[in-house]
């Protein structure tokens, strides 16, 4: 017997294929491509499953290491940022897929007995993708990550009753945090998607025993037979699957160009400290978030809570609503004007979410800075160095030495200080290339750059001394500024002079830009941020 | 005409399909193999004042590396054998047995590296004189400058 044979003859293929492939499709026509939803949804989870497989070999799930070693995907490994790139847009394109498909299947009132089970554990499904969608973008442990997961988990909090208990179990004990970080990193790599998996079979189970339902009769006509329907159609294979491969290439076509062409996105790292930001969600909870500003604060659960909770139960119930024989939106004028209002608020808060106020200025930062300032922290500097009087006297005050050095010096200060001061007592430090470059980075930004003093003081006092205060001389129009440089970095300080309503509306303060070189604005930042 | 059609499927199937697994499967396995083709980058390490090492006496010297380690920079301590004729010429030894990787001494009286765990023998040029090892002992790079003493953290096969 041929090999190929006996293999498909002790799996009972020919069963298999009977029952899977050839078993006859009722003519979907004119409405086949939506019926290539479902198929589609499927793909991009394959792909989920295989990008995310790929991520976790170098995903820390710890918050000492997670933001590093998302940078070390997106920067080191080889194609890192496209395949985080197609899980991240992979998961919103789940989530656009499934909302399709439930809307396919609801106008077309395929959800109807004998379907019921299918639409329902298709529910169970959809709010477990939501799941994974909110376990997945804790990870990268950046602030959007923090702070959304923040209010995500007070908005379980204010659940009745069990509220507190569930917000405690969801972060592994008191506070936001390592326990926290593992446990959704299990929930999303272990927990949902086993439970999607069995979901998932059941569904496709139930898809191929009941058969796809035919498109609706008209209104008031008697319903056609199923089996009749059935016998009359093609076969799966290879009619169906030749549109649903179609479907499934464009799709994953629109991915991988979101994934080339706009990447995926890695915000600061998170800073449980930073009281500035404003903290927002995935674009799939945005309606939840708007949802939230509408509702009195005494009335919070209901927003929170209340309504999503009754919104999932009358989509499990819908099954049980009205008869089973109308099928045709025409027949079904109730139904469709409550979904056209559930779609049109669903779009409306999303987008009215989308575009409330950011109130975080997105401003380029060197990373550089940041990775300096860690590695100053890590090596003790402040041991022997001072900056602006903090730290010790062994070495000398940085502020006041590192604006009169090239970086050309300060590296090979780095590398061998004896080369540069015979007699220093500076130890090699052994630093690597990147972390001498970072330490620059961070020292220059911390000594304000190279700035002439004089300069800048004349800047400040032909632009900005009638209205602001420095060191006790000054307007008293806007804030005194002698301590500016404590809470806001140079970008910010630049970007704010620039245009002041674009980070802060209610500001009266003139724009600098059209007044001042790029040149000079950059010192004046500079300068004031030195004023600690 | 029927199975013209059926056929122009079966092909359109097994095209694309090839074609979307292709998509994600060269991107997936580029990303999965890559360590094969990782370049490991070491920078030169300060191991000491080069007349600090006796003439024609096996010195340990050890020595704090720091390197990257994926996202984390970790510092690891390590020790070499340096050895110097002529305190211009050096050579540096790392301090396991090329059999199998246990730590070898000095011996002072017998002037010889010896290998407790198998009696592996080396002479101060790192030959092998007895025992089982396989080959001479592992060396780093190094190099002088300005009377310091500079090694490349990368074994040479001895």
């Amino acid at each position: 017997m041929h090999p190929l044979k006996w293999v498909q003859d002790r799996f009972g293929w020919n069963n298999i294929k009977e029952a899977l492939l050839d078993r006859k499709i009722p003519n979907p026509k004119p409405w086949s491509w939506f019926y290539t939803l479902g198929s589609a949804t499927l793909a991009v989870l394959l792909v989920q499953v295989a990008t995310g497989m790929l991520l976790a070999m170098n995903y820390s799930p710890s918050p000492d290491h997670a933001y590093d070693s998302i940078l070390y995907i997106m920067n080191q490994v080889p194609l890192g940022w496209f395949i985080r790139g197609l899980h991240d847009w992979g998961a919103s394109a789940m989530i656009v897929l499934m909302l399709l498909h439930l809307l396919r299947i609801f106008v077309m009132g395929s959800y109807k007995a004998p379907r019921e089970m299918t639409w329902i554990i298709g529910i169970f499904l959809l709010l477990v993708v939501f799941g994974l969608g909110f376990t997945g973008y804790l990870l990268p442990w950046d602030q959007k990550a923090y702070w959304a997961t923040a209010v995500g988990v007070n908005i379980a909090e204010q659940a009745p009753f069990l509220g507190p208990l569930i917000a405690k179990v969801l972060k592994g004990g008191g506070e936001l945090g390592a326990l926290t970080l593992s446990r959704f990193y299990s929930f999303h790599v272990l927990v949902l998607p086993a439970l999607l998996a069995l979901l998932m079979a059941l569904h496709l189970y139930l898809v191929v025993y009941h058969g796809i339902s035919a498109p609706p009769h008209p209104k008031g006509k008697e319903p056609p037979d199923y089996q009749k329907l059935k016998g009359e159609g093609k076969s799966f294979y290879p009619h169906s699957v030749f549109k649903d491969i179609v479907a499934v290439a464009i799709v994953l076509g629109i991915v991988s160009f979101l994934a080339i062409y706009f990447g995926s996105h890695l915000g600061d790292p998170a800073d449980p400290n930073d009281s500035s930001y404003n903290p927002r969600p995935e674009w799939y909870f945005l309606f939840l978030f708007q949802m939230l500003k509408l509702f009195p604060g005494s009335l919070e659960t209901v927003a929170a809570i209340i309504l999503p909770t009754v919104g999932v139960i009358v989509l499990l119930l819908l099954p049980f609503f009205g008869s089973p024989a109308e099928r045709h939106p025409t027949a079904r004028p109730f139904s469709m004007g409550i979904g056209l209002v559930a779609v049109t608020l669903f779009i409306w808060f999303t987008y009215e979410g989308w575009r409330s106020p950011l109130l975080n200025p997105r401003i380029a930062r060197n990373p550089m800075i940041l990775e300096g300032k860690i590695l100053y922290t890590n090596l003790k500097c402040a041991y022997c160095h001072s900056m602006k009087g903090e730290g010790g006297n062994i070495g000398p005050d940085l502020a006041a030495t590192i604006p009169i050095r090239s970086d050309k010096w300060i590296e090979n200060h780095f590398r061998k200080p004896q080369s540069v001061i015979p007699g220093s007592k500076m130890p090699e430090l052994n630093l690597l290339d990147e972390e001498i470059y970072a330490l620059i980075a961070y020292l220059r930004d911390i000594g304000g750059g190279g700035v002439s003093v004089v300069k800048a003081e004349k800047l400040f006092q032909e632009n900005c001394q009638t209205c602001h205060k420095v060191d006790g001389k000054g307007g008293d129009m806007g804030p005194d500024l002698s301590h500016i440089g404590a809470f806001r970095e140079t970008s910010w300080i630049k970007a704010y002079t620039e245009n002041p309503q674009a980070l802060n509306p209610d500001s009266v303060m003139p724009e600098f830009k059209s007044s001042l070189t790029p040149e000079d604005l950059e010192t004046l930042a500079r300068w004031l941020s030195s004023k600690k | 005409m029927k199975m013209h059609r059926r056929e122009f499927l079966n092909y359109g199937i097994l095209g694309l399909g090839g074609l979307i697994t292709l998509s994600i499967l060269t991107p997936a396995a580029t990303y999965f193999l890559s360590p094969i083709w990782k370049k490991g980058e070491e920078d030169w390490i300060f191991l000491g004042e080069a007349d600090k090492i006796p003439l024609d006496s096996p010195t340990k010297v050890e020595f704090v590396q720091r390197r990257k380690d994926g996202w984390m920079t970790v510092e690891e301590k390590r020790s070499t054998w340096v050895v110097t004729k002529d305190g211009k010429e050096f050579s540096v030894f790392d301090p396991t047995c090329t059999h199998l990787g246990c730590p070898y001494n000095w011996s002072v009286s017998k002037k010889e590296f010896i290998c407790p765990c198998h009696n592996g023998v080396f002479s101060m040029e790192g030959k092998v004189l007895a025992g089982p090892p396989p080959r001479p002992l592992d060396r780093y790079p190094n190099r002088v400058e300005n009377g310091k003493l500079w090694i490349l953290p990368v074994i040479k096969k001895g």
